[in-house]
């Protein structure tokens, strides 16, 4: 049995604040200029011996806008599982050459909890991050990789050869995506998704329903399903219909357009593959708005009313309402926090659920 | 369609792989003592906070019962403050409880009335239509023993027990203590079962709620490093401490019915006895667990007689002294104590396992209240080094303790060269916190239990046998220490580690209590 109970907070005592040093090269990289200026950060902290990490958590990104819009969840996460997190920051767009790197540290329960050392490479400066990463990896521990950019290329295939776990957010782009998440899963890649964290409680809820005892008589019987989204089709969308789809391998599983959303907002992130941080609260565009599934004699529909999913079963000789849970709230961290239960190794269950997803996609048969 | 046994045989698709524990199945609990001290203080901030993470399903109800003249609006008010003080999440999100405390009820009377449980089957009907909780029932036995048999037979008398088979359940939770005795406990077990069956049974210990204790097996059975070692070729023998900074906080009566035997040993600390000391189990469930804690408790070597207990067993009564700079009275002057109680308030044991692994490796146990802090620990003793290359006594034995409160976790001290020309060796202690490397809250003990009761899973709850085993273990030692002419608890000065004959119960095998 596993359990997560909301945001941390150690010992009954909150994270002290960051304390920042900086430093700027112009020319190359002196990572012994970074550990002092860590360690000097960390005496400043007031415990310089004590340091508490259960793994490396590293964020790689594209732009400092992107990575201003996934701090605060990293840094939750960070200190859910005490880690150093290394960030990288690789904007080739500038001409100038220049890396910076900024150290920062947070206590709780009177140990130095997450070390956080922040590099910004511009132009060149770019070439030299992956040695850098290298050299800043704490020895002997798991290296989980946030990635903030497409699902393909050469620096996420390296990243992925060296990782124990690479984390993405396939609900932050188009479901046709899901094509390349795919791809790197056949090469038995460690991939994490904040979009599986996010579809869980459709996931958990629909198992639920299947575990009352008076209806698991239909386990046997699961014939179709149907996932409507929000105004478009998403990619969770099409993930949850993969699951089904790979979890009773008869059924006919279909993926639809329902209703434009209350609110109109967007994907998370706006859709620009950046954001790593939850689902805004009201239902966005392209989001999952109900999960319908079939046995002859009974139709499943779980539904989302705000922040609530609901289960109804129609058919069957109960009918009715049968199930109403509400909604985890989505902090930010919570998500990467519960990718980051699991450290290494392939989640089989997803991976068959992108394997099926791929095939929803349109043009692909399921 | 009516739920059928063989409907059970289709494994459900959806569930495999999942990462997530299923939510309980709609379900109405029942608290009988509802206005007392732990429904206060644990069980309804624990529901609250079950509600809180989303581990409740929303067809979920509580129905307080007790004398108490609440309406069910009273009760909801008086809960809801209880939650605002004891909750470990605060404040209190106005939006859970809302909803949490519209399937909250109470029903007033006494346990003997038959319109008591009458009014409470209404009741239970009323919230079967408004909350769906489609006649599943977990009743809760938050009240003191001699109440347990009218309430068993209350039940069975309204019709409000089905039979395991029914696809409605009907689980019982039985607080501690469960007898007062090996022969209580089995009359008590026998007609617990003549009511119900073992698989609807769930007699709580709650120290089998705490996560580090929960942890002893995860680090037993999930490291291959340790369980090579832990048995008599490197351990010399174990201390098991359970100590109480508290005195008996105004619970004279109870006190002096129970004493800490019954209180602490027959339950909470020969749990930490079994999980120390149990084989792996061949899997991880309900009865392959407590299977092997049942082996444990057989083969502890009993003490019965009054040889055997005077050699093996110190009990302790406190007096005035000092805890923390406070001075604090002596058990004698505590409320409704009687002047010359021979109550004990501490017990030390040697304890001796004959089986194949212990042979010959004393396990100590101690546990007291008004002793110097509240600390529950386990201490691995090994053995001492078969040469002394750094001068006789230079490098101290190992030791690996695991901390179950406070500041849980456990630390390993070894030994490590002082830095300097010579090789002097210095004890070091390597320390995981719980608190620092996980820094998500746990959840409470009772958060756990109530929540694997709701899901029906026995693991962390106490068998019959083992609950026998447990007493016929301690009964030995009650037949000698509460005989007429029996000597009595040895004083200890409150703030102390109790009395000197502890010390040397360990003195005579050559040992010393660890000073935690």
């Amino acid at each position: 049995m596993s359990f997560s109970f909301g945001e941390p907070i150690a010992g009954g005592q909150g994270a002290r604040g960051w304390d920042e040093l900086t430093v700027r090269f112009e020319h190359g990289m002196d990572l012994a200029r970074v550990r002092a200026l860590l360690q000097e950060v960390k005496e400043r902290a007031g415990t310089p011996g004590e340091t508490i990490s259960a793994f490396n958590l590293v964020a790689i990104y594209f732009s400092s806008a992107a990575y201003e819009r996934a701090q605060a969840a990293l840094e939750v996460a960070g200190r859910l599982h005490p880690s150093r997190l290394i960030v990288l920051i690789a904007d080739r767009r500038e001409e100038e050459e220049s890396v910076t790197a900024r150290v920062s540290v947070v206590r709780s329960g009177g140990a130095v909890s997450l070390e956080r050392i922040v590099l910004t490479a511009i132009g060149g400066g770019t070439r030299h991050l992956e040695s850098a990463l290298i050299g800043l990896l704490v020895p002997d521990l798991p290296v989980v990789i946030v990635w903030g950019g497409r699902t393909e290329g050469a620096l996420l295939r390296r990243a992925v050869e060296t990782a124990d776990r690479v984390v993405i957010d396939s609900g932050t782009r188009v479901p046709e995506a899901l094509a390349d998440v795919a791809a790197l899963l056949a090469r038995r890649a460690p991939v994490g998704d904040l979009a599986w964290a996010r579809i869980l409680p459709w996931m958990a809820m629909a198992a639920d329903v299947l575990d009352i005892p008076n209806l698991r008589e239909h386990r046997a019987a699961l014939e179709s399903a149907r996932v409507v989204c929000a105004g478009d089709i998403g990619a969770e969308g099409v993930l949850l219909g993969g699951w089904f789809a790979s979890r009773v391998k008869k059924a006919r599983v279909e993926v639809v357009v329902g209703p434009e959303a209350e609110v109109d907002s967007s994907m998370p992130g706006g859709g620009d593959g950046t954001s790593i941080t939850g689902l805004p609260a009201p239902l966005g565009k392209g989001q999952i708005a109900a999960f319908e599934f079939r046995s002859p004699r009974a139709t499943f529909t779980i539904r989302r009313e705000k922040m609530v999913l609901v289960a109804e079963v129609h058919g069957d000789d109960d009918g009715g309402v049968i199930h109403r849970v509400r909604l985890p709230p989505e902090t930010p961290g919570r998500l990467l926090g519960l990718e980051l239960k699991l450290l290494s190794g392939q989640d089989e269950l997803y991976a068959a659920a992108v394997r099926a997803a791929v095939g929803l996609l349109p043009g692909k048969s399921a | 369609m009516p739920y059928a046994p063989e409907h059970d045989e289709v494994e459900n698709p959806l569930r495999k792989g999942l990462r997530t524990d299923s939510l309980p199945e709609p379900c109405a609990l029942i608290v009988f003592g509802a206005s007392g001290d732990l429904a206060h203080r644990k069980l309804i901030p624990a529901l609250y906070n079950l509600a809180l993470t989303a581990h409740l399903p929303a067809a979920f109800g509580v129905v307080g019962v007790s004398k108490s003249p609440y309406t069910h609006a009273e009760y909801q008010a008086e809960m809801r403050e209880a939650v605002g003080k004891y909750s470990r999440s605060k404040p209190i999100d106005e939006d859970v409880w809302r909803d949490f405390a519209a399937g909250l009820r109470y029903v007033p009377g006494s346990f003997d009335e038959d319109s008591t449980f009458q009014q409470l089957s209404a009741t239970l009907e009323e919230l079967d239509r408004v909350r769906a909780t489609r006649g599943n029932r977990l009743f809760y036995f938050a009240t003191p023993p001699s109440t347990f048999p009218t309430l068993l037979r209350q039940l069975q008398k309204h019709g409000m027990v089905r039979p395991p088979g029914d696809s409605r359940f009907t689980r019982v939770v039985i607080e501690k203590p469960f007898g007062r005795d090996l022969a209580s406990a089995r009359a008590l077990n026998r007609l617990v079962l003549e009511v119900m069956d073992e698989r609807q049974v769930f007699r709580i210990d709650h120290y089998l709620g705490k996560e580090t204790v929960q942890n002893l097996l995860v680090f037993r059975f999930g490291n291959t490093i340790f369980e090579p070692i832990w048995n008599r070729n490197y351990v010399d023998h174990v201390q098991i401490t359970a100590a109480e900074e508290l005195g008996i906080e105004g619970r004279g009566r109870y006190y002096e019915e129970a004493g800490l035997l019954r209180d602490m040993i027959q339950n909470h600390v020969l749990q930490l006895v079994c999980l120390t000391a149990m084989e792996a189990p061949i899997t991880f469930d309900a009865d392959a667990l407590r299977d092997e804690k049942v082996k444990v408790l057989r083969a502890i070597a009993p003490i019965a007689g009054p040889e055997a207990v005077a050699e093996r067993v110190v009990l302790g009564q406190y007096t005035a002294g000092q805890i923390a700079g406070n001075d604090v009275a002596g058990y004698q002057e505590e409320k409704d104590v009687a002047k010359g109680s021979r109550t004990p308030t501490f017990a030390a044991i040697r304890l001796n396992l004959d089986n194949w692994r212990w042979d010959g490796v004393p396990f100590y146990v101690r546990s007291g209240k008004r002793l110097p802090k509240r600390m529950t620990e386990i201490a691995i003793q090994f053995r001492k080094l078969p040469h002394a290359l750094f001068g006789e006594g230079a490098a101290a034995p190992n030791t690996l303790i695991i901390r179950v409160q406070p500041e849980e976790g456990i630390a390993l001290r070894f030994s490590a060269k002082v830095p300097g020309e010579r090789y002097h060796p210095r004890t070091v202690s390597m320390d995981f916190r719980y608190g620092t490397t996980f820094a998500s809250a746990s959840p409470e003990a009772y958060e756990r239990l109530l929540l694997d009761a709701l899901r029906g899973d026995q693991t962390l709850f106490t068998r019959r046998d083992e609950v026998e085993a447990a007493w016929k273990l301690v009964d030995g030692i009650l037949k000698v220490t509460e005989a007429p002419g029996a000597p009595p608890p040895r004083p200890y000065e409150a703030g102390t580690w109790g009395p000197r004959e502890a010390d040397a119960l360990l003195a005579r095998d050559g040992h010393a209590w660890r000073r935690p």
